[in-house]
């Protein structure tokens, strides 16, 4: 297995009650909400998520995960980006500024970003796929300087473009990439990474989070244009988050005699290199 | 055991996943996941689907096998002083013995939980504990391959589990524990397809604590042995209801998914109770709920 990325979770993990301190509607059904605990704000990494109890009580029963958008350690605060899909991101976005929430993390893998400073950085994202990215963005930018970081962001439409104006704000080289045209590229996002990497010669590393489809696409495109180290960030339903149930699994290269085995997306993940995963 | 709070198997992996939030040297006992003689791989996912209250999973057992876990980690939980017991399964009778045999050589295993109730493998497992024939051969082939205590884990899947308890229990198990998941599946209306990926799975959680409840009070008056009470604990008073249903200890199961630190909650919470109530000895209170 060639392992050029190291994306294994390294950081203490905290159950905290945190109080919200802001709740904004960003987009259309698009929430973010800013948390307070200094903890997780300080030991977050780009690619982490936390577990969010929604509700008190048994319904719904569990937390649900979401990949950590920003932080602000100085203020000792976090943001979560989520589309409004299900019961768990209709709960979150109905609560106020001042409401307590239970709160496990940060957890799982983060993004490698490497040591390399003349290194391209290439991140792509896809619809939500954005929120952990724009906190990998700022946080390459922190560590090495923006001048070598591009950040593809694909959507359907132009409303649906996430984190624009918070990406250009970082300083990095932002392209867009929507299905009906209506902001920048017309096509996937895929379709600009292919052409963008023709443009880059030297040590290139690719991070990724989005629809499966087109994380697969990202993968296969890094391993035919040879790119060393390709990053994703997957996402799967999840019961326990840490570990434990086995229930997030996704199917991963192995040495066993079969060539593969189960993952857990929790633990394991939720940042994989590109080469460890089986997409059959 | 320091108190009688137990972890469920498949809730708590082996210790160490959960060691950084939850002080292991707290709990009653340490009941690790289910672990065969070979790796298992599971079922495909989906695995696991939540319901009002609850939670149905189909794992399907993946683990990396007893020698896996005696060499990389049982080591681990050798330094708290917890009894670790270690769930079993198989997909024949020769394969719990195996397990069981290798367990008994191994250094720091209190005991094992004879696990014949997971629904979610197609071979083994509940296909014997459904029937008390079933049961008293799996359990008696694993007691004469080991001196280690044996607690049999029973399937709520039946019509009478007073009927496997008692085969359990003649075969020479030490203890029960029940129950085990529910069988039960969902189905997306909008997809028209199931949730899981296995089709059906086994429900834990809130939701399956009335039905636990009543087959302890049911098993305690049918054997002698005592009883390890779970199903969809989640709160000190939770636990108290199962002791004064007449089970000796509980197991905290789902409860740790939706708060990691449950187990030692409701280790507070039954100390809380007994102080309220002006109870001493937690004994004083198996079996003592008034008909």
């Amino acid at each position: 297995m060639p392992n050029m990325c190291d994306c294994e979770q390294k950081t203490k993990r905290f159950v905290s009650d945190c109080e919200i301190v802001e709740q904004v509607e960003i987009g259309s059904g698009v929430f973010r909400s800013i948390l307070k605990d200094p903890n997780i704000a300080a030991a977050s990494l780009p690619g982490q998520f936390v577990n969010v109890k929604t509700a008190e009580g048994f319904d719904p029963l569990l937390r649900r995960p979401f990949s950590v958008h920003a932080v602000d350690p100085e203020n000792g605060t976090f943001a979560l980006l989520y589309d409004v899909v299900g019961r768990g991101t209709k709960l979150l976005k109905a609560m106020h500024k001042g409401d307590v929430v239970s709160i496990v993390g940060p957890l799982g893998s983060a993004f490698d970003i490497g040591n390399d400073p003349n290194a391209y950085h290439v991140l792509v994202a896809g619809g939500c796929g954005a929120a952990p990215i724009h906190f990998l963005s700022d946080y390459i930018c922190r560590k090495h300087g923006c001048s070598n970081v591009t950040v593809l962001v694909g959507a359907k439409a132009k409303d649906a473009v996430l984190c624009y104006r918070e990406f250009t704000a970082h300083g990095v080289e932002v392209q867009t990439a929507t299905e009906d045209g209506s902001f920048g590229f017309q096509g996937l996002v895929t379709e600009l990474l292919e052409s963008h990497l023709k443009t880059l010669e030297g040590t290139i590393r690719v991070y990724s989070c989005g629809p499966m489809a087109m994380m697969k696409e990202v993968a296969r495109i890094c391993k035919d244009m040879r790119v060393g180290c390709c990053q994703l960030s997957l996402e799967t339903v999840m019961a326990c988050g840490m570990g434990v149930c086995m229930g997030c699994v996704v199917k991963t290269h192995s040495k066993n005699k079969d060539g593969w085995s189960y993952s857990r997306v929790c633990t394991d993940g939720p940042v994989f290199n590109a080469e460890e995963i089986n997409w059959e | 055991m320091r108190n009688p709070v137990m972890t469920a198997s498949g809730t708590f992996g082996f210790g160490k996943e959960l060691a950084d939030i939850v002080d292991i040297n707290r709990l009653g006992a340490i009941v690790v996941k289910g672990t065969s003689l070979r790796p298992w791989k599971g079922n495909p996912p989906p695995r696991t689907c939540e319901t009002p209250a609850g939670l149905l999973n189909a794992i399907g057992l993946q683990n990396d096998g007893v020698d896996d876990f005696i060499e990389n980690k049982l080591p681990f939980l050798r330094q708290f002083e917890t009894p670790v017991i270690v769930n079993i399964v198989g997909h024949s009778v020769e394969e719990y013995v195996e397990v069981a045999r290798r367990l008994d050589d191994a250094e720091g295993v209190a005991g094992l939980e004879i696990n014949i109730s997971c629904p979610n493998v197609k071979e083994g497992c509940i296909a014997f504990g459904t029937t008390a024939e079933g049961t008293a051969r799996v359990v008696s082939a694993v007691r004469k391959a080991t001196k280690l205590t044996l607690i049999t884990k029973l399937s709520p899947n039946v019509a009478d589990i007073t009927i496997t308890a008692r085969a359990a229990e003649d075969a020479g198990s030490d203890a029960l524990s029940l129950i085990n998941t529910l069988l039960g599946t969902a189905i997306d209306p909008w997809t028209r397809k199931f949730r899981l990926a296995n089709i059906t799975g086994g429900l834990s959680g809130p939701a399956i604590k009335p039905i636990a409840l009543r087959m302890v009070y049911e098993t305690v008056k049918s054997v002698r042995i005592p009883i390890v009470g779970m199903g969809g604990i989640v709160s000190g008073l939770d636990a108290i209801e199962f002791l004064l249903a007449g089970a000796s200890a509980v197991a905290v199961g789902t409860g740790t998914f939706i708060n990691p630190t449950a187990t030692l909650e409701v280790i507070d919470g039954i100390t809380e109770y007994m102080q309220k109530s002006g109870v001493s000895d937690v004994r004083e209170l198996i079996g003592s709920v008034s008909e």
